[in-house]
């Protein structure tokens, strides 16, 4: 790559690739996402985007990669201001993305994919060229991607993989990674950061978000903090510790009850296990033989699975997102039917019912996705409150009426215990925010009394108190004699809340074990699918 | 203050301050009427005819008398229920476009009580029942289709309809034809019909048939079960099939309703239409009464109350139409008033209206959101409930 | 039936079926761009009206260019609210039906007689003469136009950047694409077929303009399209087989003896619509974001 390392050479007396100088940005809704945001880029310099949910780390980059404009403030290159008016600017500047959620057409194939993003003239489509050039592109960067296939047909790392090729194959100076290992098993993490070094001897910035602890300190040069639109911290990672990174990104230690968020050797914060009380199981509540089921696209998602959850436990699944986990949940809840295998609750079936007869059984669910699953966003507080409940006798009242007065007295009483921050019952839900949404469904999931409890990614995306709080209350119902069925691609959590855990992969069960006996480094290997002993590092 | 009233009164401020919130769409539906207005006035204008006069004769024919109002009355009680198969549809998340061809059923089916006797009171309701009948079976077609082959219902309603108006066309002709005029169905017996509320005009009971029926669906779709997983459904299936609602069933309760209420259109046109009290060949008093009716659901904001209003805005249209088209020498067609409507719908499909006229909403914002903080203020201070 | 029938039945099924192929195909290029226009009924209805008019100005040829204009600025109408304005596309398709309708019926009574016009033999396109009969040269368009616009869509980049606007805009959007844009280049693009086929329908074929001259020919386009998958060439075959059936209600309202009421036959090509559209769904797939305007996050 004689081209690339000339061009690092030159980069070598650079100043700067990039500033950005007082960004801010005000959403038309009125959310303040960036308040005066500085952030300067070097050339071969890898810097992580540290930040919790919502602190801005998303908008910054879609501003500097031409997605959003900013509010205020200005980006200037060595040569003068800098201004994109869309991403296609971006990247003829020399800016690529690399999204969360992947800018993919799905029923194109990667080369189909690749070719959209280059010029357009009205010509006839050059495939073979694209192939070509991509082959080679395939070849000098190690990663590899079937070029023939619909890339909604790929799997998850695939499909990221083709995101990083199509990026790449425009030649970019700096490249964005949003997130980048979210969907990614411990050896695909590898081999990406592998990547992300090549390129940054060549010469490339690198701006890599990120709210793990952990990644930072692995591939980063620099580490930025952002904490609620605010720059709060621009240190070298070297001298960095995990404490102080963590303190900067949540702003104080945070104190819950009588517990409060240690750092452990791993350096991630994590609830002190001495709250946990001793594990006291009951009889067995949710029996699960021989489960099979299949995805949307056909494929078994679910394989032969077989386990149980016993009342007073703690059940968790860990593993990286799309291994199956959805479909096992929607198996258990009513909305998927399974191919086949048993699952009963105390006892009775409840595959193939419908979620209705499911939740009479005492299961109370959790959903994964709040906002598109578990709220009906335009209706009121009240009328989310009684979802999946609203037939029962005490919310119905002859010819069906709806008995508003209950119905308005048991959501206050939601509000109330727990902690839920609106106007009252009538205001619609989605004025709340993340957390308190999340705990209204919780709320009204535990209001029903259940004997099992099924939780999907219960504090996705919510900030670090709501968080607690909904972890405190499962710990609360474990401890109260429910079984809880904890799904959970945030591995923290699982390993500290857990009595049990699972780890799922591609639709198995790698194993069951109890956390304390499992080691980070079997746990990694596990998530990728490894079964066997390691065949060195 | 005692505790009691203070929760009470700021209850009752915070109630008006939600109410004000709220009408912000019914200022949208206010900007649309205004612009399709504006667009029929250029229309007008540009054709050489002189738009003022125009509006003068028609406001004046559809509100400037109680025979005007009478009539604008009659014209609207249809229209409520026919926007009401719309609007029930679109809350459970579909387009029904099939109101027209349910209502030529209700009316032929509502004609058949000709057919034999019945005291008087339940002569009326026969009539009734069997045009919300015919109405509902005719939506429920398009609606089975939809559940068991996925037929897009757009496509399907719309067939309906051709169909229905060729049914009705081959009904008026052969099947319920009077015997001694041929170019009508037998008429509505005189026991049979909505007895005349305003004299000497053409508004009956129909409109509180009209009225009760929306009363009925505004209970249904916000204080039952069947309503709330109507409108779950709707705005979201997934989360609708999450809380155990057959979003199958909910559709299908929203065609049913959807062609009662369009069912009982038709039997309002022929059994409180006077002078004929019958189906005329060719349907002119049916005619396009369902696709009116769409207009009036958007403009109505798919919600009854604005249904209600929307529906005599309309029908006066159409009234002070009928005026204006004889008014003064150069008068305007009656033809217009469709193009005034489809201005409006048009209008209303612009959820970004305000922005073509950022003054309007700046103010209508500014003096609702002066209210509301008013309120907000008044009912905080009070303390909370 | 005789030769001669048969001939006939041919010769008028192809000519039925141009106003329903060329609007087909127009909305086909709509919908893979991701918009659902359902107001193409007003569209051939206003362009069939316009187009004659404009055929009694500057000839048959004017006549439909007027009509392919009219067509193209209801399509752009159309995207313009549903893309920039970030609109409700189906309330917009029912709003753009209701205007024509009455712009139409209006229109027709300053022309003098209320719901009808005739427009004169002068200003209609000569036909050609071929063995089936005099034919009108639109069926050569309307046969070659589904060619191209099928190659378009496979062959060229602009038919991929079409589909990604359709199928995943945001994905569109990174890569540099303008979405309104497009979306609205396909839009008006599909607007002017469909006005070429309403105002064939008053200047080379009926010959007049009626209130009703449209008779739903625009819905049963649409459901040509969902029967042809979004595949021009199958709506091509859609367009015949709909024609087919219209054909034939006027061959038997023909007939000495009229083993059915008229009304019947009326019916005919719209029963066919639903049964066909009934039969044929659930192997469709469209584009993701179909119906959904745009919003960058």
């Amino acid at each position: 790559m004689t081209e690339s390392t000339a061009r690092a050479a030159e980069k070598e007396g650079q100043e700067f690739f990039l500033r950005a100088e007082k960004i801010t940005k005000v959403y038309s809704d009125g959310t303040v996402a960036l308040k005066e945001a500085t952030l300067e880029i070097h050339p071969s310099e890898i810097i992580g985007l540290l930040g919790e949910n919502g602190a801005g780390k998303t908008t910054l980059t879609k501003i500097l990669s031409g997605l959003l404009p900013p509010t205020k403030g200005r980006v200037i290159s060595p040569r003068g201001r800098v201004r994109f008016g869309s991403p296609r600017e971006a990247l003829d500047f020399g800016i690529g993305m690399v999204y969360q959620h992947f800018a993919l057409v799905g029923t194109f194939t990667a080369a189909e994919n690749v070719a959209l993003s280059h010029e357009h003239p009205f010509s006839t489509i050059q495939l073979a060229d694209t192939k070509k050039r991509l082959e080679q592109l395939m070849k000098e960067s190690g990663l590899h991607v079937p070029l023939d296939v619909p890339v909604e047909n790929l799997a998850v790392g695939e499909q990221q993989r083709v995101e990083v090729l199509k990026v790449l194959s425009r030649d970019v100076d700096l490249l964005i990674l949003d997130e980048p290992t979210s969907v990614l098993t411990p050896l695909e993490v590898d081999e990406l950061f592998a990547l992300l070094r090549r390129l940054r001897e060549d010469g490339k910035s690198i701006v890599f978000i990120t709210h793990k602890l952990k990644e930072v300190g692995s591939i980063t040069d620099r580490v930025v903090v952002l904490r609620h639109g605010e720059m709060v911290g621009d240190l070298k990672t070297a001298g960095a510790t995990t404490e102080q990174l963590a303190r900067l990104m949540v702003g104080k230690a945070i104190d819950v009850e009588a517990g409060a968020i240690e750092l452990t050797e791993a350096g991630l914060p994590h609830r002190e296990s001495v709250r946990v009380e001793e594990m006291k199981s009951g009889p067995s509540i949710l029996h699960v033989e021989n489960l099979t089921a299949r995805g949307d696209t056909g494929e078994i998602a679910v394989e032969d699975l077989s386990f149980d959850v016993h009342a007073g436990e703690i059940f968790g699944v860990a593993g990286v997102e799309g291994n199956g986990q959805t479909e096992l949940v929607e198996s258990l809840t009513g909305l998927r039917v399974p191919a086949s295998g048993v699952a009963t609750i105390n006892g009775t079936n409840i595959l193939g019912k419908d979620p209705r007869e499911i939740y009479r059984l005492g299961v109370a669910h959790i959903p994964e996705d709040r906002r598109e699953l578990g709220l009906i966003l335009p209706f009121t507080l009240a009328e989310n409150g009684i979802l999946g409940v609203h037939r029962w006798e005490e919310f119905r009242g002859p010819m069906s009426f709806l008995r508003r007065g209950k119905i308005n007295q048991h959501v206050r009483e939601l509000m109330e215990r727990f902690d839920i921050q609106a106007t009252g019952p009538g205001a619609p839900a989605k004025s709340l925010s993340g957390g308190n949404q999340q705990k209204l469904i919780v709320g009204r999931e535990l209001a029903k009394n259940p004997d099992i409890i099924v939780a999907a990614q219960p504090t996705r995306g919510l900030d670090i108190g709501s968080a607690q709080y909904i972890r405190d209350l499962l710990v609360e119902m474990r401890n109260n004699g429910r079984a809880i069925l904890l799904v959970s691609a945030d591995l923290d959590e699982v390993l500290a809340l857990s009595d049990r855990i699972a780890i799922m992969y591609e639709g198995r069960f790698m194993t069951i074990a109890l956390p304390a006996d499992l080691d980070r480094e079997t746990i990694g290997l596990l998530m990728g699918g490894v079964t066997t002993v390691k065949e060195g590092v | 203050m005692s505790s009691e009233v203070t929760r009470n009164s700021s209850r009752l401020w915070r109630a008006t301050s939600r109410t004000l919130t709220g009408l912000n769409p019914a200022l949208e539906s206010v900007l649309a009427g205004v612009v399709g207005l504006l667009a029929g006035a250029l229309l007008m204008w540009i054709w050489g005819y002189d738009p003022w006069k125009a509006y003068m004769a028609m406001f004046r024919g559809a509100y400037g008398d109680s025979y005007g109002l009478a009539s604008s009355a009659a014209r609207g009680a249809p229209l409520i229920l026919t926007a009401l198969t719309f609007s029930i549809c679109v809350r459970a998340g579909m387009f029904n476009i099939g109101a027209e061809g349910q209502l030529y059923m209700g009316a032929l089916a509502a004609v058949t009580v000709g057919y034999f006797t019945l005291p008087s009171g339940l002569h009326i309701i026969a009539g009734i029942i069997f045009a919300m009948i015919a109405g509902a079976v005719w939506s429920l077609v398009p609606a089975i289709l939809k559940l068991t082959r996925g037929v897009h219902e757009v496509i399907s309603t719309i067939m309906f309809n051709w169909i229905a108006r060729f049914l009705a066309f081959y009904m008026v002709a052969f099947i319920l034809v009077d015997p001694m005029r041929s170019e009508k169905t037998i008429s509505i017996p005189m026991n049979a019909r909505f007895p005349i509320l305003v004299r000497g005009t053409d508004l009956s009971y129909s409109l509180f048939a009209a009225v009760l029926f929306a009363a009925v669906i505004y209970f249904i779709l916000w204080h039952t079960t069947m309503g709330y997983e109507v409108r779950a459904s709707g705005f979201n299936p997934k989360a609708a099939r999450y809380g155990g609602i057959k979003s199958k069933r909910a559709m299908l309760t929203s065609f049913i309703l959807g062609g009662l209420a369009a069912g009982l259109a038709g039997a309002t046109v022929v059994m409180g239409n006077p002078p004929t009290y019958a189906v005329i060949s060719g349907l002119p008093q049916l005619m396009n009464v369902g696709f009116d009716g769409m207009a009036v659901a958007m403009v109505g904001r798919n919600h009854p109350i604005g249904i209600i209003i929307a529906a005599l805005f309309f029908g006066g249209l159409t009234a002070g139409g009928r005026v204006m088209q004889f008014y003064g020498s150069n008068p305007v067609p009656l033809e217009m008033v469709r193009i005034v409507m489809g201005a409006i719908v048009l209008a209303m499909s612009i959820p970004e209206l305000f922005r073509i006229f950022p003054a309007i909403k700046k103010q209508g914002t500014e003096l609702f959101g002066l209210l509301r903080r008013l309120t907000h203020r008044v009912s905080h201070k009070e303390g909370s409930a | 039936m005789n030769w001669s029938d048969i001939l006939s039945l041919l010769r008028i099924s192809l000519h039925a079926m141009v106003p329903i192929t060329l609007t087909a195909v127009g909305e086909i290029i709509g919908e893979t761009a991701g918009l659902f226009n359902i107001g193409l009924e007003g569209a051939l209805l206003l362009s069939a009206f316009a187009g004659a008019i404009g055929a009694e100005f500057g000839g048959p040829l004017f006549g439909l260019f007027v009509g392919m204009v009219v067509g193209a600025g209801l399509g752009l109408l159309f995207s313009v609210i549903n893309t920039y304005w970030k609109g409700t596309q189906m309330i917009t398709g029912i709003g753009i039906n209701l205007f024509a309708v009455g712009i139409v019926a209006f229109g027709l009574i300053k022309l003098g007689a209320p719901g009808f016009h005739d427009v004169p033999k002068v200003s209609e396109l000569a036909k050609l003469q071929t063995p089936i009969g005099a034919v009108s040269p639109m069926i050569f368009v309307a046969l070659i136009v589904p060619f191209i616009v099928y190659w378009f869509l496979k062959r060229t980049r602009a038919g991929l950047i079409l589909k990604a606007v359709g199928e995943a805009p945001e994905a569109a959007d990174v890569a540099g694409i303008n979405i309104n844009l497009i979306r609205l280049l396909a839009t008006t693009f599909g607007g002017a077929l469909a006005g070429l086929g309403g105002a064939y329908m008053s200047v080379c074929w009926i010959g007049s303009v009626t209130k009703d001259i449209s008779a739903g020919r625009g819905f049963i386009a649409l459901a040509t399209v969902v029967f042809s998958g979004l595949n021009p060439l199958l709506a091509l075959l859609g367009g015949f087989i709909f024609g087919f059936f219209q054909s034939l209600a006027t061959w038997i309202k023909t007939l000495p003896s009229k083993p059915i009421p008229w009304q019947f036959v009326e019916m005919l090509p719209y029963i066919v619509t639903l049964l066909v559209v009934s039969g044929v769904i659930g192997r469709v797939r469209f584009p993701k974001a179909l119906g959904q305007p745009y919003k960058r996050e």
